[in-house]
């Protein structure tokens, strides 16, 4: 292939600041958590060379575990539920007329925009269990209110429900415009020979969006194995480290225990398995495809 | 030859008022939120406009974990503050990790500070092998806060208008009472905050004779840590006290007449006065030591006390830490306004001037201090320790509940005692 | 006929859904402007009988909240400059120009949408540290300059344009600077205008990388003050909430204006459109 210099000399100008901070700002940070996920170091500095001891404590440890398997219920209580809700949401909204559709998709949307503080402190409120309205709800059905963030049963599916109440209006968009692009005569035909809606949706609405269900539930799997902040907000890892998710482990280690090395070594195995099951996700959910 | 004097002369002369005008600045980071911030936020300002050598820019960040977590890393970084806030039962904890820098006694007497100028035991938790590592501000304990219409309508209140509430059955009665008299909890306690739920078992741990909590090597040696949960549980239990209560609710429940006491410590003191003097209350409140409800009276007490942070990478400069001594003088000598909010100062000389003494409602509870029960000297006790850790996991569902207090009491042992050294 | 009923029956439950959904912010707005004596005492009061500003004058009194804002405002938009700059540059390059590695590159855009920077937190920090830029408006932007995304869809927006309209540019004389700033960037208004918008916005709520950076009060960002400072005492529901929609209503003003464009924007990015 020839390369024109001066189309070289474009080049390199217009790709240099993105190859400079992905550089600085990406390679570099990555190769270091690796380096220093082989040592016994705190938080800065550097420490001692040992190996594959940070990995083997790992593996040994209750916490990380516990830590994972928290991470793992949690994508259980949102991915799925996030997704179907999502594609239930613009199925109802694409089905009024265009002013109506902005005004009902800005009543999901608007959560999404929140920065996580606000959501979190909203919702601290609305479930306060001395003066929360939800409290209240709860007055009127006759049962005993609840504290839901010291709940060792309700603090994860809380936690679970915020964050779907939060993210859903972004699901709801992607669904909307895959809806978008079905041709409605596919419809009108199939309404001519006497197909009830539920027909309609297994044969014609499911197939046709599930390029944007997959792209979804993709998505949603990378971002809820990322979870931190609202975790950390609403309560802390706890009751009995029941909500500890990985992140909140790497925070925990490396800002209060000042166990830098091991942190990394956490944080990479968290990258690793993101990788891994979004590149595994993804490929099953093509096969189902074809 | 003459010029050349003249020149230095003016030249030595100019510069003089540049270097008196020269202020050095002093990075201060505390935790004192509520009415503990605005006061505190009015001693910084009354300090920085009496004079012009030494300027705090003062930081206020979250009370506890999250504090002492950014002292660290700071420290890591070379980004700390000079001065900080510090709890004194933290101290055997965070003397090993190198985070606190230690002044000489030339240092502190430099300013006119030293022993003589705080109470033994005060001094001494600021001290750990020998060396000091922090100076006192105050004391500060946990009271009873209550609605002294509730109680005076329940017939609780004696003859000077006290609660009479000693004796754990007697407490018991009372809050009864207080129920059937129409309020919906005989307390309020924030029974889903582990620092609180703390302070007021802790005290009645050692109302409690030969009560330990820490031993050698054993935690809650004999029974007297489960029958004080199972106690704290009853109440929560019968709804006389209200269950899983977030800090800032438990108070709303007392400022809006639910609750008809509330157990909190001296800090909120300027949130009921403030209340009151806007004519938000309702109603007349008071304050009074924490009641005797075992064998001898005993309340739990902590200390803030000023440290300097210890950095390798950037260690504090003698000019910031002449200024930051200055500034720790002041406060200890002004510590009066400090008091109103509800603190007992920790500088000797003010408690023991006649203005202290007429304080209220510093007054009714000072008494406290002869049987302070400070935290347990030990690395895993303190602010931000292990053992707050373990209330929070295990007393705390107990008291609401969900737990034994046997049980709760094991759990506890098994955590803390491996790690106590 | 027996189809219509369904549809009213169905607008109904989609209106009760989306009221439902939208009711905490109402909720928290509600609260943020009713006495602070009414919050706890007619706490099920929906529609505020008495209403007050006064919290939020106390909120711009007693806090550092414009402090708060110009840090969110400045590191916002410094961010969004950065980042539309930045990845209009290299997804033009990967798009229009021929170079050695190109292949490379693009592997390496796609590869790092995948990155979970959050678990790249300890690094960042210690760089950040060590150039000395804690505390630092720097310090919160730099790390946050990347944008694989929009790499990805500026390139794929350019890939669109027909290169008739290149060729004939070409012979009229223009060169490769030309180009870009007279042909390509005018004609990409639009989606970069949906891209810096969804950039703003998701630069103003970040909170991770802020909060573990950010130590002093005069640094942070409404995101991380909100839930950092800790000032307020005594009861004060009321003006936590004010706070809360002082927080979040400058991202909700700039959705509910430009509401098209984000959607799209948001389309975009996933590629399901345009």
């Amino acid at each position: 292939m020839k390369y024109k210099r001066e189309e070289i000399v474009y080049a390199l100008v217009l790709i240099a600041p993105f190859i400079l901070a992905y550089t600085l700002f990406l390679i570099y940070p990555t190769i270091y958590q690796i380096t220093l996920s082989f040592q016994k170091a705190p938080l800065v500095g550097t420490g001692e060379w040992i190996g594959l001891e940070n990995y083997s404590k790992l593996i040994n440890d209750k916490l990380f575990w516990k830590a994972l398997s928290n991470t793992g219920v949690f994508v259980l209580w949102t991915v799925v539920p996030n997704t179907l809700l999502g594609l239930m949401f613009a199925m109802m909204v694409i089905r009024h007329r265009p002013i109506f559709q902005a005004v009902i998709l800005a009543c999901f949307f608007i959560p999404h925009i929140l920065p996580v503080t606000v959501v979190t402190e909203m919702w601290t409120w609305l479930l306060s269990k001395q003066f929360g309205i939800i409290q209240e709800i709860l007055d009127a059905f006759d049962t005993k209110r609840i504290n839901f963030f010291t709940s060792r049963y309700w603090a994860m599916p809380m936690v679970a429900f915020i964050t779907i109440w939060w993210t859903i209006g972004f699901n709801i968009v992607l669904f909307i415009a895959g809806l978008r692009n079905i041709n409605p005569e596919i419809y009108e035909a199939s309404e001519m020979e006497g197909a009830s809606r539920i027909k309609q949706f297994r044969y014609i609405t499911w197939p046709l969006i599930w390029p944007v269900t997959a792209l979804v539930l993709t998505l949603q799997l990378i971002f809820q194995m990322k979870i931190f902040d609202q975790m950390y907000l609403l309560t802390g890892g706890g009751p009995f480290n029941s909500t500890l998710v990985v992140l909140q482990l790497v925070y925990n280690k490396a800002f209060q225990n000042n166990d830098g090395g091991y942190a990394a070594a956490i944080s990479l195995v968290l990258f690793g398995i993101i990788l891994m099951t979004s590149i595994l996700q993804y490929q099953v959910l093509k096969k189902q495809e074809d | 030859m003459k010029k050349g004097l003249l020149a230095l002369a003016s030249s030595i002369l100019l510069s003089l008022p540049m270097q008196a005008m020269a202020t050095t600045e002093v990075t201060w980071w505390d935790f004192l939120g509520g009415g503990d911030g605005v006061r505190m936020k009015s001693l910084i300002e009354q300090f920085n406009t009496s004079q012009s050598d030494v300027k705090i820019n003062a930081s206020t960040l979250q009370w506890g974990v999250p504090f002492y977590t950014k002292i660290q890393t700071s420290a890591a970084v070379g980004e700390q503050p000079d001065i900080m806030t510090y709890h004194l039962s933290r101290f055997p904890l965070a003397v090993p990790t190198g985070i606190l820098r230690p002044f000489s006694a030339a240092e502190l007497s430099s300013v006119g500070l030293g022993p003589d100028k705080y109470f033994p035991a005060n001094w001494e938790a600021a001290n750990v092998d020998g060396k000091t590592y922090g100076v006192p501000l105050d004391i500060h304990a946990m009271v009873l806060y209550y609605n002294k219409d509730l109680l005076g309508k329940a017939g609780l209140l004696n003859s000077n208008g006290l609660p009479n509430l000693d004796g754990v059955a007697n407490f018991t009665a009372g809050l009864r009472k207080l129920k059937d008299n129409g309020a919906e909890y005989g307390a309020s306690l924030a029974t889903a905050d582990g620092g609180t739920v703390w302070r007021l078992w802790y005290s009645m741990l050692n109302q409690i004779n030969g009560a330990q909590f820490i031993s050698g090597k054993s935690v809650c040696p004999a029974d007297n840590c489960a029958n004080v949960t199972a106690q704290i549980t009853s109440w929560v239990g019968e709804e006389l006290i209200s269950s899983e209560t977030a800090y800032p609710d438990a108070i709303a429940l007392f400022t809006s007449g639910k609750a008809a006491m509330h157990f909190n410590g001296v800090w909120e003191v300027p949130t009921f006065t403030d209340l009151s003097k806007n004519d938000k209350l309702g109603f007349e409140w008071g304050a009074v030591r924490i009641p005797v409800m075992y064998d001898k009276p005993a309340t739990w007490a902590d200390s803030h006390a000023f440290a300097v942070p210890h950095s390798d990478r950037k260690p504090i400069s003698q000019e910031k830490l002449q200024a930051v001594l200055k500034v720790i003088s002041w406060m200890n000598q002004n510590s009066l306004f400090w008091a109103t909010a509800g603190h007992i100062p920790g500088y000797k000389p003010i408690v023991d001037s006649a203005e202290y003494k007429k304080m209220e409602p510093n007054a009714t509870y000072a008494v406290l201090a002869e049987n302070a029960a400070f935290d347990p000297k030990s690395k895993i006790a303190g602010v931000a320790s292990p053992v707050y850790d373990a209330i929070q996991n295990f007393i705390l569902p107990s008291v609401n509940g969900q737990l034994e207090s046997e049980e709760a009491i094991e759990m506890m042992k098994e955590t803390l005692e491996p790690q106590i050294e | 006929m027996s189809q219509r009923i369904p549809n009213i029956l169905l607008s109904l439950l989609t209106a009760i859904f989306a009221i439902t959904w939208i009711f905490p912010v109402y909720w928290a707005i509600a609260t943020s402007i009713k006495h602070e004596v009414d919050v706890t005492s007619k706490n099920t009061e929906i529609v505020p009988t008495s209403m007050t500003l006064i919290e939020y004058v106390r909120v711009f009194k007693e806090s550092n909240i414009l402090t708060w804002y110009i840090n969110s405002l400045g590191t916002s938009i410094l961010i969004t400059l950065l980042v539309i700059i930045i990845s209009m540059m290299c997804g033009y390059a990967l798009s229009q120009l021929n170079f050695p590695g190109k292949r490379v590159l693009w592997w390496m855009v796609l590869a790092s949408i995948m990155v979970p920077t959050t678990a790249l937190v300890i690094a960042l920090f210690v760089l950040i540290a060590d150039f000395n830029l804690i505390n630092t408006w720097a310090g919160i932007i730099l790390p946050q300059i990347i944008s694989p995304v929009c790499v990805v869809v500026f390139k794929q927006f350019f890939d669109a344009v027909p290169r008739e309209l290149r060729e004939a540019a070409i012979l009229d004389g223009a060169k490769e600077h030309n180009l870009l700033l007279n042909l390509y960037f005018p004609m990409s208004f639009g989606i970069t205008a949906a891209l810096a918008i969804v950039t703003y916005i998701g630069a103003w709520n970040q909170f991770w990388w802020p909060f573990i950076m950010t130590t002093q009060e005069e640094k942070f960002t409404v995101t991380i003050a909100i839930s950092s400072v800790q000032d307020a005492f005594g009861v004060r529901y009321a003006r936590e909430m004010a706070l809360a929609v002082l927080a979040g209503f400058p991202v909700a003003a700039a959705y509910l204006v430009f509401q098209k464009k984000v959607t799209n924007a948001l389309m975009m990015t996933s590629g399901i459109k345009g």
